[in-house]
């Protein structure tokens, strides 16, 4: 006897050893009238978990019941007022039940919880406990109530760290994926915002949701992005740059296809542009597809700006993107081959500043941006009460030191201060880091061809980004292609109402953004309301002082 | 072979433009002056105006076979084994020239800027440079040409302008020239330079609207052809005809007596030369680009990926062969004189030919509705 239920024990845990698999197994099993056998049931496959929670209590006062949840993810304030007390408080004594009448009793009269549903299916119910639903089970019936009691604990929403902005919105994407569908619905609250959910992952079953606006996004965008979504099968997801991996065109380019912002108003920006934007849960970031070069540096505030200013900053930012890719190996090329270039006087600065130092200039040049490549991963893992002091340290000291030892000449630490400080003005974090890696191999080919060697290398770079695409759209478009409405939006931030179209590469449905009625306005004379003539005219109280 | 149909007739034009300008802009008014001195300027015009009429036939030929280029129409024009020949040899030229072009521009790199660098090297890297890129499809051979384009007109006139305080129009007199018998040969060196223009033929399929491509040649041949004589004619006004021929490449001189205002570069040569790389790149990738499309269509393969590394020794070896500068030179006049039975002869017969047989491709329009 004993040795057949020990077996019959082994039997049992051995079918339901993983209870994931035991799930998939018996995808479509129901469970039944017997509260008992439910309770069993779920014990096997959730009961070594200790924050599950069995609560048993009659039904208005009556039908035997039992609430499943899993402590750890629940309102317990809901719980009570929302599910235990209306169950338990009410009787119903004076009339005749069964058991169909007791769920639609519950169901449209008792309970007073918004979310809440039937649900009869195993695997689905254990689903629901385990993302913070709590079950209610009554003997006897032949469905569970599922009641929507998830509580999890989230930040706040504040500035995104990675994308500061002088002027306009402060709130950045936090990693509860409602939360940022919410942030996207309220600056959207058109019909058109479109929120495709699906999931993603065998084990963390990560929500994705593709944004998009109808009518603007074109259909075939999104269908491609859905397929490329729903081809992914992979264990985990833990963040949205998983997805990126999986769904980008060239997977060997160091340069990002895809943009990814912490910023509401911008992904909001870029749906208006006729854009897909892809979150997913437990990422603060959102994608968006398809991305070309120039949006890696452009900010949300060249549009909150005044146009000049905002046109200026973005010439600064190019050139800084430039910079931060051949400036270090200009200097090189210079200084090692064609001296005759650069001003007499300057040459021979720089050839007194070099003289303690024992190494060619591309070797000088490539320890020391090394060595700042270091500095900079390094401020990034510190904990922030030390990252800066030793930014300090490292900068001035090692590089005052650097200079007195005669390791490098001060010029060559100007350069390299230049080039690392131009990397981070670019906005995009992953396409600063693609043209800082790429500037090695031309500090490389800088020290063995010179000009020419600077040259072969961003022809190379040049001819590479002009051959990718993303989601089919050329990287350089709308300069390469060409394409003059597009044109007004790459170094210049032409005026709001210049910009009546919405990128002709994104073969939006609806082109127009701005109404033709606006630019006649516009073009107008301003009225002068409060003109001191025309308000002098009207001889009202003088005001004090006022000469007319 | 189906090609997709996305080159504009701007990209066209400027896929000609680029193409055209390259390394031979730096010794064009040495054989210009050599030819017929002062008549330099003319003997350039009348050059453009040999390479326009061979551009022209090319731009017939392919109005009238939209969707095919030479490689395939003259095997319908002339049949199959003449036709098949006619490539071949339009193959190995094109080979020639693609060795020819890298190993110019890898004398001047080394005469001029790397002095100590073989010239192996130099020449191996432009030729390397060209082979991973023509991997790229049309569209991006297009998008490449594009991209470029400003890169390669604005030193020329930046420097054609910067170098007018130093010329004096009394050195363009007479514009005859003073013993014109060398006319005509000059006038046949120069229209090689052109010869690029070739590269239109495996443009038109692409095209999204062949019918527009005369458009697309005269404007490519205008500002091209434009930007030569204006080079002719300053270096000319700068230097004097006798002073330019003796100088090897004159262009580049002419970069060097320029200096931009407020002393940020004390000298422009190497900077010139360093921007002048793209020209002879885009001009060496679409050689290298028509020459494996060539081979790849009379082979009848469906990717050209496979030759763009098989052609490489073969080009390299060709670009040895001189043994010095002079005799390059020599060897550079001699093939572009014979290339001008290919680039403009051939396909005035072939056109012709098929004039006289009444043959005609496939329209657009057909294409289109089918």
């Amino acid at each position: 006897m004993f040795f057949w239920r020990r077996k019959n024990k082994r039997e049992n845990t051995g079918n339901i050893d993983v209870p994931q698999q035991f799930l998939e197994k018996h995808k479509n099993e129901k469970i039944n009238k017997n509260l008992e056998d439910t309770l069993v049931i779920l014990q096997q496959l959730l009961g070594a978990n200790d924050d599950i929670v069995v609560r048993r209590f009659r039904v208005f006062k009556e039908f035997s019941a039992a609430m499943v949840y899993c402590s750890s993810l629940v309102d317990h304030t809901q719980i009570n007022m929302d599910v235990l007390k209306p169950l338990m408080s009410t009787s119903y004594r004076d009339e005749t039940w069964n058991s169909n009448r007791l769920q639609e009793i519950i169901l449209e009269e008792t309970l007073y919880h918004s979310d809440l549903r039937l649900e009869s299916d195993l695997s689905k119910i254990v689903r629901s406990i385990l993302s913070g639903g709590t079950l209610v089970f009554i003997d006897g019936m032949n469905d569970g109530f599922v009641v929507g009691t998830r509580k999890v604990d989230k930040r706040a929403i504040n500035q995104p760290g990675t994308e500061q902005v002088i002027r306009g919105p402060r709130e950045g994407f936090i990693e509860q994926l409602g939360t940022n569908i919410s942030l996207l619905r309220y600056r959207l609250p058109t019909a058109d915002l479109r929120v495709k959910t699906m999931e993603v992952g065998r084990v963390t079953k990560s929500k994705v949701a593709i944004c998009y606006l109808e009518g603007i996004a074109s259909p075939d965008l999104v269908e491609e992005v859905k397929d490329r979504i729903s081809a992914i099968d992979i264990d985990v997801v833990l963040d949205v740059g998983y997805l990126e991996q999986f769904i980008e065109d060239n997977h060997m380019s160091p340069f990002p296809q895809i943009q990814n912002t912490e910023r509401p108003d911008k992904t909001v920006a870029q749906l208006a542009e006729g854009r897909v934007a892809i979150l997913s849960d437990g990422s603060p970031f959102a994608l968006i597809v398809p991305t070309v070069f120039h949006q890696f540096y452009q900010t949300p505030e060249d549009y909150a700006q005044r146009f000049l200013m905002a046109s200026a900053i973005r010439l600064i930012r190019l050139v800084s993107l430039f910079f931060s890719l051949i400036a270090s190996s200009l200097y090189v090329a210079i200084i090692s081959f064609n001296p005759e270039l650069i001003p007499t006087q300057f040459a021979v600065a720089v050839a007194g500043g070099r003289a303690g130092v024992p190494f060619p200039a591309v070797v000088e040049v490539f320890v020391m941006e090394v060595s700042m490549e270091i500095l900079r991963e390094a401020t990034v893992r510190l904990p922030q009460q030390v990252g800066g002091a030793l930014s300090i340290v490292g900068v001035l000291v090692i590089g005052q030191a650097a200079v007195s030892a005669g390791f490098v000449s001060p010029i060559t630490v100007v350069v390299i201060a230049l080039t690392t400080i131009g990397s981070f003005a670019t906005p995009a974090y992953n396409a600063a880091m693609a043209l800082r890696l790429l500037r090695f191999p031309i500090i490389f080919l800088a020290g063995v061809f010179g000009l020419y060697g600077v040259m072969v290398g961003i022809i190379l770079i040049i001819n590479h980004m002009l051959s990718l695409r993303s989601f089919g759209v050329p990287y350089m478009s709308p300069v390469v292609p060409g394409n003059y409405q597009g044109m007004k939006d790459i170094v210049m931030r032409a005026p709001l109402w210049w910009m009546k179209k919405r990128p002709a590469s994104l073969h939006t449905a609806n082109r127009e953004r701005i109404g033709d009625a606006v630019i006649e306005k516009l073009k107008q004379p301003p009225s002068n309301t409060l003109n001191p003539i025309n308000v002098g005219n009207r001889k009202e109280d003088p005001p004090d002082g006022d000469t007319t | 072979m189906e090609t997709p149909r996305e080159i504009t007739v701007l990209q066209a034009a400027i896929i000609l433009i680029s193409t055209i300008i390259g390394v031979g802009v730096l010794a064009l008014p040495r054989i210009a002056v050599l030819a017929g001195d002062t008549g330099a300027p003319l003997i350039t015009l009348l050059g453009i105006l040999l390479a326009f009429f061979g551009l022209v036939m090319i731009t017939l030929l392919g109005m009238r076979f939209p969707s095919q280029s030479l490689i395939r129409y003259s095997e319908v024009i002339l049949g199959k084994p003449i036709a098949r020949f006619g490539s071949i040899v339009i193959i190995v030229f094109f080979a020639v020239l693609t060795a020819l072009t890298s190993r110019e521009f890898g004398e001047v790199v080394i005469t001029s800027v790397l002095r100590r660098t073989p010239l192996e090297v130099t020449v191996i890297v432009m030729l390397l440079l060209a082979v991973i890129t023509t991997r790229n499809d049309i569209t991006t051979f297009a998008y490449i040409h594009h991209f470029y384009s400003p890169l390669i007109l604005t030193p020329v006139i930046l420097i054609v302008i910067l170098s007018l305080k130093n010329a004096e129009v009394v050195r363009l007199l007479p514009i005859w020239g003073n013993e014109p018998n060398g006319m005509f040969l000059g006038v046949l060196t120069v229209a090689a330079l052109f010869q690029g223009f070739f590269i239109l033929t495996m443009i038109i399929p692409a095209m999204r609207r062949p019918d527009r491509a005369m458009t697309a040649s005269i404007w490519g041949m205008a500002i091209a052809g434009g930007l030569y004589l204006i080079i002719v004619i300053a270096t000319l006004a700068v230097f004097g005809a006798e002073e330019v021929k003796l100088l090897l490449w004159p262009t580049l001189e002419l970069a060097k007596t320029t200096s931009l205002p407020a002393n940020i570069l004390e000298r422009l040569d190497a900077a010139f030369l360093a921007v002048w790389v793209t020209a002879v790149f885009t001009t060496l990738f679409s050689s290298y680009f028509l020459m494996i499309h060539a081979a790849t269509e009379l082979f009848q393969l469906r990717n050209h990926r496979m030759f763009s590394l098989f052609f490489l020794p073969f080009v390299f070896i060709i670009a040895m062969l001189p043994d010095n500068v002079l005799e390059m030179y020599k060897l550079i006049e001699i093939v572009g004189r014979f290339g001008l039975l290919i680039t403009v002869v051939y396909p005035t017969i072939l056109w012709m030919v098929a004039l006289i047989r009444k043959k005609r491709g496939k329209s657009h329009a057909a294409r289109k509705n089918r």
